[in-house]
């Protein structure tokens, strides 16, 4: 097979049958492989290769691509295929330290000296009490670091938080280990799996980048959204999961506020599902397509070329 | 191996796509971990170096020539043996990417698929074009903007005021954090037998200035004018009183209402700009606005058609408000050339920036928030 053969296939989801019938040395492959598979996340070859090399260099993943095409999900899938824990850290404005790696339990000190003061103990041995580790409230970023296993870490929209935050997490994606002034450094026993998502809401660091691998995770063609259709709705009337798969990848092309992410789709197809609906024709679209547009403008400008939308969608 | 790789990432970074030595580290761990079917690593290679989606078509483009496909046709399974003569040094022309796409087809059966495939690459590379388009958008000179990209940069402007607003909200919030307020931590502590379990913050509310901005209107700095009033849409939330006045060789009042410009009276757009004539006036009819909570925004080329710059106007309004800015739409190169008289104006600026393009302009603006 001639390379450029191969590689105009990128876009192409290996089928069930393929995962099977192709047998690979490369045991995290297959691992990913049958993760991917055990999780029903069905995807373009580029991903799985990514995810191997996350786990085989035990580099964080930053993960960007428009809202909606499935980079939350990696995270939870990476968690399956690995059978642990997800550790979930969501950013947003204004979020710290003290939300994200670990805080004194000031109230738990303060009892714990008031408590020590009866029993009239010296200071250095309640100095010593107060800062130890059951004194420290765990957030997230500690979590991972020191579970008893390796558990996968998502620090999901990581363009929300800010810019200081980010080169604070510099450290701990670097070396795996964080610094606490009263207790000395903590170091990973386990090295986590780091996921982090992107929405490009703002650039992200250089340095940030320099340490991560990086993943472009885009809508998926046609041919890979007609499959998770298939997938995970497959009551549904055949010819319609088709055309929902096609009607959907146009909406992406129009210029819409909101493109339809691939949960939407699945959404809808689920309430055509519901409907009963055995034909996907402009009535039948116009009575359900608030499920996939959340957007006024977005709904009237697709409602008046339905028509056309429709039409094409037919014919191929 | 090792050497063809470097030999490639080389050629990458020539081609503008930049390039750490860790990565390159990375680059060959990944290599190794992997191997060399080729679509794995041509993932492998571009997820260890292209850090950005922008930068995609580079890296297809020049891995595609750099490891061209061998001329026989090896069976599945093989080996990838990378063809020699790598084009080193050559220049890459980006109107070439869409051409190197159209290859013969291995076999009419797969053809269409492969079509298929193809097209729906296409469609993302139009989409990493667009998006590589709009991030040079924000460095292109306001000056040499064409209207359609005009058009184009207000739509980033809507991102950009959105992310001030976050800019701002954030200042804010972190003024929420800091010294004790012992009062009220005591009285708080009552409801615990005495005991300060719930410390109390001082808030330390943000003073909100009052702003005053001066935009030149005339047609040398028109584009500017129009982006700056985008960017201080939201800053009516962080200001206490905010007033907008546009000048050519006289102020008027103007204000923004659904995104159209109106103005109090008329501006004649074609006269010849005399910015020592509007300070003038400016203070003589208008120092009432001037206190010291203003914070004096001014944009303008400083080119006064060699008329009195009357900078020691200036020196008066800085001495009763409390910041004077100044933005100049002009490169910072051009300033005091011709009729340009910057440096008059400078020393009673608290500080005067460049705002030649739309990312300074933002930077500018976000520096004023401050």
């Amino acid at each position: 097979m001639p390379l450029h053969y191969l590689c105009g296939q990128q876009h192409r989801a290996r089928s069930v049958e393929d995962h099977v019938s192709e047998t690979d040395a490369n045991t995290t492959a297959d691992l990913v492989r049958r993760g991917l598979q055990q999780a029903r996340y069905l995807t373009i070859p580029r991903v799985e290769t990514v995810l191997v090399l996350a786990l085989e260099l035990e580099k964080p993943l930053l993960i960007e691509g428009p809202a909606g095409a499935g980079k939350t999900e990696i995270g939870k899938v990476l968690a399956t295929t690995l059978a642990t824990d997800l550790i979930r850290l969501q950013c947003y404005e204004g979020l710290d330290e003290a939300k994200a790696l670990y805080e004194w339990n000031y109230q738990k000190q303060l009892l714990r000296i008031q408590a020590d003061r009866a029993m009239e103990q010296s200071w250095d041995e309640v100095e010593s009490h107060i800062f130890s580790r059951d004194y420290l409230l765990d957030r997230p970023l500690l979590r991972a670091l020191t579970a008893s296993k390796r558990v996968v870490l998502l620090i999901d929209e990581i363009d929300k938080a800010d810019e200081e935050f980010e080169a604070f997490l510099l450290e701990m994606l670097s070396d795996f280990q964080i610094s606490i002034p009263e207790l000395g450094t903590i170091r990973a026993s386990h090295r986590p799996v780091v996921v982090l998502t992107s929405n490009r809401a703002r650039e992200l660091s250089e340095a940030l980048k320099r340490r991560c691998l990086y993943l472009y995770l885009d809508f998926p063609g046609v041919e890979v959204e007609r499959q998770i259709v298939d997938l995970k709705v497959p009551e549904l009337d055949e010819r319609v999961r088709h055309s929902v798969a096609t009607f959907i990848n146009r909406l992406r092309k129009l210029d819409l506020r909101k493109s339809p992410s691939i949960a939407e789709t699945l959404d809808w197809a689920r309430a055509l599902r519901a409907l009963g609906i055995r034909e996907l024709d402009a009535p039948n679209v116009r009575r359900t397509l608030n499920v996939v547009l959340k957007h006024e403008e977005d709904l009237r400008k697709v409602e008046s070329k339905l028509g056309s939308l429709l039409s094409d969608s037919n014919a191929s | 191996m090792k050497s063809r790789l470097l030999q490639f990432i080389d050629l990458l970074r020539t081609a503008g796509v930049p390039i750490t030595a860790a990565e390159t580290l990375d680059a060959a761990r990944a290599v190794t971990v992997v191997g060399v079917e080729p679509a794995v690593f041509r993932e492998a290679v571009a997820a260890t170096l292209v850090k950005d989606e922008a930068d995609r078509d580079t890296f297809e483009e020049v891995f595609d020539r750099f490891f061209a496909a061998p001329a026989a046709t090896p069976k599945p399974g093989t080996r990838f043996q990378p063809a020699g003569g790598g084009e080193k040094g050559r220049t890459l022309d980006p109107e070439s990417t869409s051409n190197s796409q159209s290859r013969d087809r291995p076999s009419d059966r797969e053809s269409h698929r492969l079509e298929r495939g193809e097209r729906e690459k296409q469609d993302g590379a139009d989409r990493r074009r667009r998006m590589a388009y709009l991030r040079a958008l924000h460095d292109v000179p306001l000056k040499d903007l064409t209207p359609l990209q005009v058009e184009e940069c207000e739509l980033l402007l809507a991102q950009l005021a959105k992310r001030l607003r976050a800019h701002m909200h954030r200042r804010q919030r972190a003024a929420r954090r800091g010294r004790i307020d012992l009062r009220r931590t005591i009285r708080r502590s009552i409801s615990s037998g005495g005991v300060p379990l719930f410390p109390q913050l001082r808030r330390n509310r943000p003073g909100k200035p009052d702003l005053v901005a001066l935009c030149d209107m005339s047609h040398s700095v028109a584009v500017a004018t129009r982006f700056l009033l985008a960017l201080l849409a939201p800053a009516p939330h962080y200001f206490r009183r905010v007033r907008l006045f546009g000048y050519v060789d006289a102020a008027v009042e103007i204000w923004l209402q659904d995104g159209h410009l109106v103005q109090e009276g008329a501006l004649d757009l074609y006269a010849r700009s005399d910015f020592g004539r509007v300070l003038t006036s400016f203070w003589e009819e208008r120092a009432r606005l001037l206190t010291r909570n203003t914070l004096l925004l001014i944009l303008g080329d400083a080119r006064n058609n060699r008329r009195p710059h009357r900078a020691d106007m200036l020196a008066r309004i800085e001495s009763v408000v409390r910041k004077v800015v100044w933005l100049n739409p002009d490169e910072r190169k051009r300033w005091d050339t011709g009729d340009s008289v910057q440096s008059a104006y400078a020393p009673h600026c608290e500080i005067v920036l460049n705002a030649a393009t739309l990312r300074e302009l933002f930077i500018a603006v976000k520096v004023l928030y401050r």
